[in-house]
């Protein structure tokens, strides 16, 4: 080999490690921009970073990314779901009615058990409607957002239902620690979120299930000729959806013990932006279920830390939003470097296996 | 024929390389003015990328384009049109929501000054250009309503009302019918009156010496023969494209007769229904037999029902009527999983639409289908494509990359490894090698007579004459949903296949008939 060709190849290589680099980069930018939104508010408020204000903010954090979590799979699977945060609200005035009507003894068992059933039925409406009925996920969950919405309303005819924890009468129930309690230092909604990404990420990843959402968001067509029941794998990602919307409601409930119809208003809106910002696509196939809880993470972070700073609430909305669109963006131009570097990666993977 | 002479446009040394191969190797490829060029050449062999370097679509490596004797630079297929050269389309580009003249006119709309449409011109324009095609289709007319061959003519009523002086026409005849072919070669011999000059791609060889004034036959890249219409025989044809004197069969083991029944339809019949905005044939009472280790040939127009016999076979369709018996057992096939779990697996026509996960690596679309344990274990998984790309000979260093860095011919393989890890029975093809490079197809045909030698039965469909005549043990020619023949290995040639295909007698006949039928 000549010199000029050392160089060049050498050149050459150093170009191939600047554009993993950057990739590796952009693919880890979730986890980047946390670090760097912990550190800028950790040097702005000096509390931000105690015990206290951790525990607050996990709280938070937590109730979005469990609504995302569920919201994953649904993305991934090439749909969407609207219905989230009418599902939470509908899951707290079950509850909160089951509660409040039943005569004698701690109903939490029931209540819980009676607002899950609620929420997964309307997830069985999304997933049927879209697979049977032919609707669009779109329109399918904008209509359950609205029917969900009201059925929450009509439950108490707009009002809340307050007490939850027990009553002037001296009943006290466990429910409010579902919301409120700790374990090993750390809120049970904290848990709750753990518990759910563990299984979320293990589906995604280690089992067929978890294959076929990917396969099916990928190309639908394809997965069902390879004999996946697309019906069925998009059902279940629905009724997950549903199920987390409950778990939130109910912890909402519990943390304030008491349950109000307007409860998870634009929470599907959170979510779906947590998803995005966690590098999943809304075309589906493409997307992990950390990334989603990343999304939440920061999220709830940026919001937390602007209060803190006293950033005007307004504010707030637009910063939410311009993260949102430059998230994105960024996501766009992973792909397009993606799809340069292809032929790229492909060669230096070839010749490396000379 | 030829009248008027000399050449009109001119591809000087051109070069077009892709990532992986060359296809096009320094041609030089001159079209003759006011006269039929016809471009002959196998799936793969570069008539397609010439085309759509002519057409402005591409833009070559080397080389330079000559229109009257003028360097010509192409950019866009809009640069292209402005100079009057326009293509049609193997696969229609006509909007099916929009009007005949909304198409005629789409992406180059008549307006005012203001931004306005002139309806009332472009209504006027579209029907003058339907009138030199002798076709007074309504202008107002919904796209979506046509037949496939009156939306070739809308398309063909655009490039004229653009005034196109040179007329590209990619396989215009793959889709028609023999009435609709007749009127369209009707329509190619006016235009030729009128001085267009008509660039031709077919790999139909009877349709070619028909309507034809010069020759080119291309093969990997390259021109190797040119000659005009006085000269040129179907022998001639034939030797030049597939570069043998007589194609090579794959051999086969020779088919025991005596070997047991795999696979048996009796009466198979499904409704016709429109999918996807193309009407889906319903199947009309078809029977057959596919013995173990056989590899059965289905030959058939577009629209003669291969797809949907193949889909009820997958699982994918359901029948109206009839049975289908595998190794003597009644099975049910109203999913794919159930197909697939009897023993049925089937690789797609169209491999992006149907095919491949674009987003998942080469090792999970392998394994898509694969009925694996309740928790994924990516070594085991890694173990067995591994072997899988071993015995299919799919040439890719790291499974992890995504399926898309592949080429055609290994995208194939792959697709064909994902129904291999199902451990079929019977294995249904739908266009094994479509879009495939010549290289590639034979390592196919060969590695599907290995399969078949180790008792795997085979049945696919094709278009393609040559394929059916190389691969298959035996041919079934299905024409509107019904069988219309079977040939024997021996039988299996051009002219039994068109005849046995065609819905009508004879196409010469046809021709006469000047497409009443439209």
């Amino acid at each position: 080999m000549t010199p000029i060709a050392q160089t060049l190849s050498r050149s050459n290589r150093l170009a191939d490690r600047g554009a993993r680099l950057l990739l590796l980069l952009l693919r880890a930018r979730a986890v980047l921009v946390l670090v760097v939104l912990l550190a800028v508010f950790a040097l702005l408020v000096p509390s931000f970073l105690s015990a206290n204000n951790l525990s607050i903010l996990s709280k938070h954090v937590s109730i979005s990314a469990i609504v995302a979590i569920g919201m994953t799979f649904v993305v991934l699977a090439g749909g969407i779901d609207l219905s989230v945060g009418s599902m939470a609200g509908l899951s707290g005035m079950v509850a909160g009615y089951v509660l409040t009507h039943h005569a004698g003894g701690d109903a939490t068992l029931l209540a819980v058990l009676a607002a899950l059933l609620a929420c997964l039925a309307v997830g069985a409406v999304n997933g049927l409607l879209v697979t049977r009925a032919g609707v669009a996920p779109f329109i399918a969950t904008l209509g359950t957002l609205y029917i969900a919405r009201g059925a929450a309303l009509l439950i108490s005819n707009g009002k809340t239902f307050p007490n939850l924890g027990g009553d002037a009468s001296g009943t006290t129930r466990l429910f409010p620690a579902i919301g409120q309690s700790f374990l090993l230092h750390l809120p049970t909604p904290v848990w709750v979120m753990a518990m759910l990404f563990a299984i979320a990420s293990g589906v995604a990843t280690r089992t067929p299930l978890g294959r076929h959402i990917y396969a099916i968001g990928g190309n639908e067509r394809a997965a069902r000729l390879a004999g996946i029941n697309v019906a069925q794998v998009k059902l279940v990602t629905y009724l997950f959806s549903g199920l987390c919307g409950a778990l939130v409601g109910l912890i909402i409930a519990a943390q304030l013990e008491a349950s109000h119809p307007a409860t998870g208003e634009t929470f599907e809106l959170n979510a779906i932006a947590a998803v995005v910002l966690g590098g999943t696509s809304l075309m589906g196939g493409r997307g992990t279920v950390l990334g989603s809880l990343l999304g939440a993470f920061v999220i709830g972070v940026l919001a937390d830390g602007l209060v803190m700073l006293g950033v005007s609430e307004f504010w707030q909305i637009v910063i939410k939003g311009l993260v949102i669109v430059l998230a994105v963006s960024i996501d766009q131009l992973q792909t397009r470097l993606q799809a340069a570097f292809l032929p790229y990666l492909m060669r230096s993977s070839t010749e490396a296996g000379r | 024929m030829s009248a008027g002479g000399g050449i009109i446009l001119e591809a000087r040394d051109v070069v077009k390389r892709y990532p992986g191969h060359v296809a096009l190797d320094h041609i030089t490829y001159r079209v003759h003015r006011n006269a039929v060029n016809v471009l002959i050449g196998e799936n793969g062999a570069g008539k397609s990328t010439l085309m759509r370097i002519l057409a402005g679509v591409e833009q070559a490596d080397e080389g330079t384009l000559w229109l009257e004797g003028q360097p010509l630079q192409l950019g866009s297929p809009r640069e292209a049109s402005a100079q009057g050269i326009a293509i049609v389309h193997q696969e229609l580009a006509v909007l099916p929501n929009l009007n005949v003249a909304e198409n005629v006119f789409a992406g180059r709309e008549l307006t005012h000054r203001l931004p306005v449409l002139k309806t009332d011109e472009q209504k006027s324009r579209s029907a003058s250009a339907l009138r030199r095609l002798h076709k007074p289709l309504a202008v107002e007319g919904l796209v979506a309503e046509l037949s496939l061959g009156n939306r070739q003519l809308v398309e063909l009523a655009r490039t004229l009302a653009h005034g196109a002086r040179v007329l590209i026409l990619d396989e215009p005849t793959s889709a028609l019918s023999v009435a609709e072919t007749a009127a369209l070669f009707q329509v190619v011999e006016e235009l030729r009156a009128a001085g267009v000059t008509i660039l031709y791609i077919s790999h139909r060889l009877h349709e070619l010496l028909h309507l034809g004034d010069y020759f080119t036959v291309l093969r990997s890249g390259r021109i190797v023969g040119e000659a005009e219409r006085s000269e040129v025989t179907r022998q001639w044809i034939v030797e030049r494209m597939s570069g043998r004197s007589e194609a090579e069969r794959v051999a086969s083991a020779g088919v025991a007769v005596a070997s047991p029944v795999a696979l048996e339809v009796k009466g198979l019949r499904t409704t016709a229904m429109a999918q996807d905005e193309s009407v889906r044939t319903a199947l009309d009472g078809v029977s057959l037999v596919l013995r173990r280790g056989e590899v059965l040939g289905l030959y058939g127009l577009l629209g003669a029902g291969r797809t949907e016999l193949l889909e009820v076979l997958a699982g994918l369709r359901p029948r109206a009527d009839g049975e289908v018996l595998l190794d003597g057992q009644p099975v049910r096939l109203r999913t794919v999983a159930e197909a697939i779990a009897a023993g049925i697996a089937m690789v797609p026509e169209d491999r992006q639409r149907d095919g491949l996960v674009p987003e998942l690596s080469i090792r999970e679309n392998v394994v898509l289908a694969a009925k694996g344990a309740r928790v994924l274990s990516p070594a085991q998984e890694t173990q067995r494509v591994r072997e899988l790309a071993t015995q299919l000979n799919i040439v890719a260093h790291d499974l992890e990359l995504p399926v898309t860095a592949l080429s055609g011919g290994n995208q194939q393989k792959v697709l064909l490894a994902r129904c291999l890890a199902c451990a079929p029975r019977v294995l249904l093809l739908d266009e094994p090698t479509r879009g495939i490079d010549v290289g590639a197809k034979h390592e196919i045909y060969r590695i599907l007579r290995q399969l078949a030698s180790a008792g795997l039965s085979i049945l696919f469909t094709s278009s393609e004459v040559e394929e059916t005549t190389l691969l298959a043990d035996r041919a079934l020619v299905l024409c509107q949903g019904r069988i219309a023949a079977e040939l024997p290995a021996g039988a299996i040639t051009d002219e039994a296949l068109f005849a046995a295909a065609s819905p009508q007698v004879a196409t010469t006949a046809a021709t006469s008939q000047q497409g009443s039928k439209l």
